[in-house]
């Protein structure tokens, strides 16, 4: 059984006029240990995915159908009380900017302790030790005197250690880091995401990572999945996705990317935009950019068919399955 | 912090300065000693004489020294009306303006911070929305009326018979909305408590609780409706933050989330905008002595206006505008020493 | 070349200002309660039944007369009468009037005020900035109540309580007036310095206009819109300040009331049950105070709604 199942998760926002659809039917597993990351364009939805395992979708947001089962038990069900047992202690989260994350006018200390102290019975001395503890793994020079600091005190990078260590106080099954980089100088970002792995990796703790970017998806994660307008187009392997991306977007994302360029010749950009909330086509969201776009494809949702270890949303995709398969039972 | 604490005491001394300027100036320009020394018998050369000798023919800058020199002395002048030094009259009503203010700012911090912070946790919530409205209604209401109407229902007493008596449950309504008074609306009545110097109290005696009463609910009633509107609003911007969102992510307990990293966090312009309404506070001081004939600074500088007891006038500006200064240094000290974002030399970190 | 010409009437209709304006319940009514009182103000000679300074209309045997439903009262004063035996009604009209003159004109005053004075310390900078401002910040920490009391008490005192009657509407104009400049100023320096960076104003000095001509007709059609919304509130603030100036008696006089001194001269007959000579003028006062601020509050959140906490 997968550490984390989700469901046919459906999120909505509530807002005048009626709902606006975040998340449809998404389905997705991690298992122990692994590494999957999460990518797709702003607006795709990545975010939403990640917030609503904890149920912290800001207002107006609400799940509205589907589950989330976390070692069997479904967390969209639970009520604040139980969710706040797991939050921070068998889940933990990376948020984007340290800065906007880390309350200002509270000491790191009083932040770690806190969330320490929250879910187990122990001193504010043994908490502190703890929390000296992790803040040495995340590699921060003189631990002990970070403690008594508040956050405008660290540099950026250091406040981002800061959160991992935080994340890892209460040795988590799964961390869900939420563009843990992106708000970082472009000199540190390597370091960060090279510190988050390692550390994943010697506590075996399973890692959600969201992101945009494919480069960091391919270094870090086993197993990857593509959101367009709150749908997963494509799921599988990274390794097997980055090298024969089967889903047009996927194509697109990996062709835009400027490594895939020739030098002095014009960068590939899919053409058109992502729709907002308010403006989903019908079908196949991503139809009315793709060049393979068919009636079929406008009028209804494709279904997952596997290609490879990759299960992918298209009927283009499966109608060249289906060409493979003739091929192959006529040529002996 | 040494640093800050010079600034801030400069500047003081700036303000102190230009008050003092425009109290000597105003002494100058209105008041006549010699006016009220003699009398209309005098001859003009003996009143010249008399002006060399108190040496108000001297240049202007000189008397301005010499009032400045006798301030810092402590020495502001005798009051017209009272014959004695001005201070003396001023420390004596200081102390019933003092207990009003303190009544009040009780009463405001009891009751805004719980109002606020609920009205921002339960925006939708019936009683929030009852307070919010009864504070845009509180706002629109000058403080002097609503010490009149307090005085009418509490301490005259309001007979309703609109509803129809002969009903059982006109009858009850009747009752319930009428009132029967009876709190004092008079001065700070006759059971004081001597503490020190010219201070006596009216918080040690049943009946000086009671007179203060309806004239620390009035100031309270301004002050009230202007902190719960700003609570409110501070704390439901900070409750959007992530670094709330955040700390639900921790699994931290919703009351420790609200009560120590919102509230904190909304306190800090509370009370910055608090040491601000200070300010509002003495005016509505005078207004609130005024209806209630609290015998405190307030009603003493209306007095000393319509007897144009120049030197009491003067001597109650300079004194409140040293009050202001000192109070907004501590204000501004207060929120440097809270605030860890603010280093106090003054620079933001 | 073809323009379509849209007429400012539909342009009006169409604008959000209008459209959030329909859709507020609370802004409509309060609309209409302030039209009505307004009108109502404004052509109090001709709604009075009587005209209550007129002194060989007052009997003194009228007076203390209770409103309509309650038992003494009398017909021919709706709203009872006071202690020398004027009509409450007719009062209460002509000081609305006097209180919504000395409203309206101190907020002009105070705008043209603040609006110079704004726009002088946010486009020169430097000096005259820090000169400004640090005067503005002292009479702020005083609070602009506390300022026109002292200002309105060396007036009096100065000139006299005659004399000070006389005048008192040009008076308390001048001292509200005065006492209110620092916020409108300070509102005004923010958008003249936050448009100070944008491009237009460079563009407008390359092309060599002198300073007061970037000043007025390019930066300060910008910064009108948050004087609007303050203004209003000001409004309702100048009519608070002036009804506490009257109470304290630095204020309009008996002959010539507002609302204020209205309040003043019945709180003396409060003790003996004649309650509304006090309270109908305060209720009024309160309902005026409260539509402004309605409609203030609607104006607010229209215009800019994260910017204006309050």
């Amino acid at each position: 059984m997968a550490l984390l199942e989700v469901k046919n998760l459906d999120v909505r926002f509530a807002v005048r006029g009626g709902d606006l659809t975040a998340l449809r039917g998404i389905s997705f597993s991690l298992d122990k240990g692994e590494r999957l990351g999460l990518v797709g364009e702003s607006g795709a939805g990545k975010s939403v995915a990640a917030f609503s395992i904890l149920n912290l979708i800001a207002q107006p947001g609400y799940i509205a159908g589907g589950q989330i089962l976390f070692e069997g038990k479904d967390l969209a069900a639970m009520s604040e009380r139980e969710l706040r047992k797991i939050r921070g202690n068998r889940i933990a989260m990376i948020f984007q900017d340290p800065m906007m994350t880390l309350n200002p006018v509270l000491t790191i200390g009083t932040q770690m302790v806190e969330a320490i102290k929250a879910h187990r019975r122990i001193s504010t001395k043994d908490a502190r030790a703890i929390a000296v503890d992790k803040l040495r793994k995340v590699q921060i020079p003189s631990p002990e005197k970070r403690l008594d600091q508040y956050p405008h005190e660290l540099s950026g990078g250091m406040r981002q250690r800061v959160i991992i260590a935080i994340a890892l106080l209460l040795d988590p099954e799964i961390i869900i880091a939420d563009e843990p980089t992106t708000a970082l100088d472009v000199t540190i970002q390597a370091e960060i995401m090279a510190l988050l792995l390692d550390l994943c990796e010697q506590e075996n703790v399973a890692l959600m990572l969201i992101t945009h970017d494919l480069g960091v998806v391919s270094q870090v994660s086993q197993r990857m999945l593509v959101m367009y307008s709150g749908r997963i187009i494509e799921q599988g392997p990274t390794r097997e996705i980055i090298n024969d991306a089967q889903h047009p977007y996927t194509q697109g994302l990996i062709n835009a990317l400027p490594q895939m360029g020739e030098p002095g010749a014009r960068l590939f950009q899919i053409p058109g935009a992502m729709p907002s909330l308010k403006n989903v086509p019908a079908g196949c969201p991503f139809n009315p950019r793709c060049s393979f776009a068919t009636d079929e494809c406008r009028s209804t949702m494709p279904d997952y068919v596997r290609a490879g270890n990759v299960d992918v949303a298209c009927y283009e995709v499966e109608r060249l399955i289906a060409q493979e398969q003739q091929a192959r039972e006529v040529a002996p | 912090m040494l640093a800050f604490l010079v600034q801030r005491i400069s500047q003081a001394f700036l303000v102190m300065f230009v008050i003092s300027m425009i109290a000597f100036a105003i002494q100058d320009g209105l008041g006549d000693p010699l006016q009220e020394l003699v009398g209309m018998s005098v001859s003009l050369e003996e009143r010249d004489a008399l002006r060399d000798e108190m040496g108000l023919n001297d240049p202007i800058y000189v008397q301005y020294v010499r009032f400045a020199g006798n301030a810092l002395q402590g020495d502001l002048g005798i009051s017209y009306f009272y014959g004695k030094p001005t201070l003396q009259v001023i420390a004596e009503h200081l102390p019933a303006t003092l207990e009003l203010v303190i009544g009040a700012s009780l009463i405001i911090m009891v009751f805004s911070v719980p109002i606020g912070v609920y009205a921002a946790i339960r925006p939708q919530a019936f009683l929030s929305k009852f307070f919010m409205g009864i504070s845009t209604v509180g706002i629109s209401i000058p403080v002097f009326l609503t010490a009149i109407m307090l005085i009418q229902l509490f301490s005259i007493g309001v007979t309703i018979e609109v509803f129809p008596a002969d009903t059982g449950w006109g009858a009850w309504l009747n009752g319930a909305l009428s009132t029967d008074g009876g709190l004092p609306s008079y001065g700070r009545g006759d059971e004081l408590t001597h503490l020190f110097g010219t201070w006596n109290s009216g918080f040690f005696s049943w009946n000086g609780l009671l007179h203060l009463v309806l004239p620390c609910v009035s100031l309270a009633s301004i002050m009230l409706p202007l902190f719960i509107r700003l609570i409110r609003a501070e704390m439901m911007e900070v409750l959007q933050s992530d670094y709330i969102r955040y700390a639900r992510a921790k699994g931290l307990s919703s009351g420790r989330i609200n009560f120590l990293h919102a509230l904190k966090n909304t306190m800090l312009p509370v009370i910055t905008v608090g040491g601000v309404q200070l300010g509002i506070m003495v005016a509505y001081t005078i207004l609130t002595e005024t209806v209630f004939q609290w015998p405190g600074m307030g009603l003493m500088f209306l007095e000393a206006i319509t007897r144009s007891d120049i030197p009491l006038i003067v001597a109650y500006l300079m004194v409140v505008g040293l009050v202001f200064v000192i109070t907004n240094t501590i204000v501004d000290l207060i929120y440097g020493l809270v605030n860890p974002t603010v280093k106090l030399t003054g620079k933001k970190a | 070349m073809m323009t379509a010409t849209v007429s400012r009437w539909a342009r009006v209709r169409d604008s959000f200002l209008w459209y959030s304006f329909k859709r507020d319940k609370v802004a409509i009514a309060s609309f209409i309660v302030l039209l009505a009182m307004v009108l109502s103000a404004i052509f109090a000679p001709l709604l009075a039944p009587t005209d209550p300074y007129d002194l060989a209309l007052i009997d003194i045997m009228n007076s203390e007369l209770p409103p309509v439903g309650m038992s003494g009262a009398d017909g021919a004063f709706p709203l009872g009468t006071d202690a020398q035996g004027r009509d409450m009604l007719s009062t209460i009209l002509y000081g609305t009037r006097v209180s919504l003159m000395i409203g309206f004109g101190a907020v002009v005053l105070q705008a043209a005020l603040g609006i110079m004075f704004g726009l002088l310390a946010g486009y020169l900078g430097g000096r005259v900035d820090a000169i400004l401002m640090r005067i503005a910040d002292v009479q702020l920490s005083f609070s602009t109540l506390m300022v026109a009391i002292i200002v309105g008490a060396v007036f009096k005192a100065s000139f006299g309580s005659l004399m000070f009657g006389e005048i008192a509407i040009y008076m308390l104009i001048f001292i509200i007036g005065v006492a209110e400049w620092p916020q409108i100023a300070r509102t005004v320096r923010a958008s003249v310095l936050a448009e100070k960076k944008k491009e237009y104003v460079d563009a407008a000095k390359v092309m060599g206009f002198r300073t007061n001509r970037i000043m007025f007709r390019h930066i300060l059609p910008n910064t009108l819109s948050p004087i609007f919304v303050i203004g209003t509130v000001q409004i309702a603030n100048a009519i608070i300040s002036e009804a506490a100036l009257s109470f304290l008696g630095l204020g309009m006089p008996e002959t010539q009331p507002s609302l204020g001194s209205l309040i003043k001269s019945g709180f003396d007959y409060i003790q003996s049950g004649s309650w509304w000579i006090t309270l109908l003028p305060g209720v009024v006062l309160v309902v005026l105070v409260l539509v402004i601020n309605l409609l203030g509050d609607w104006l607010r959140d229209v215009m800019n709604p994260r910017l204006y906490k309050g």
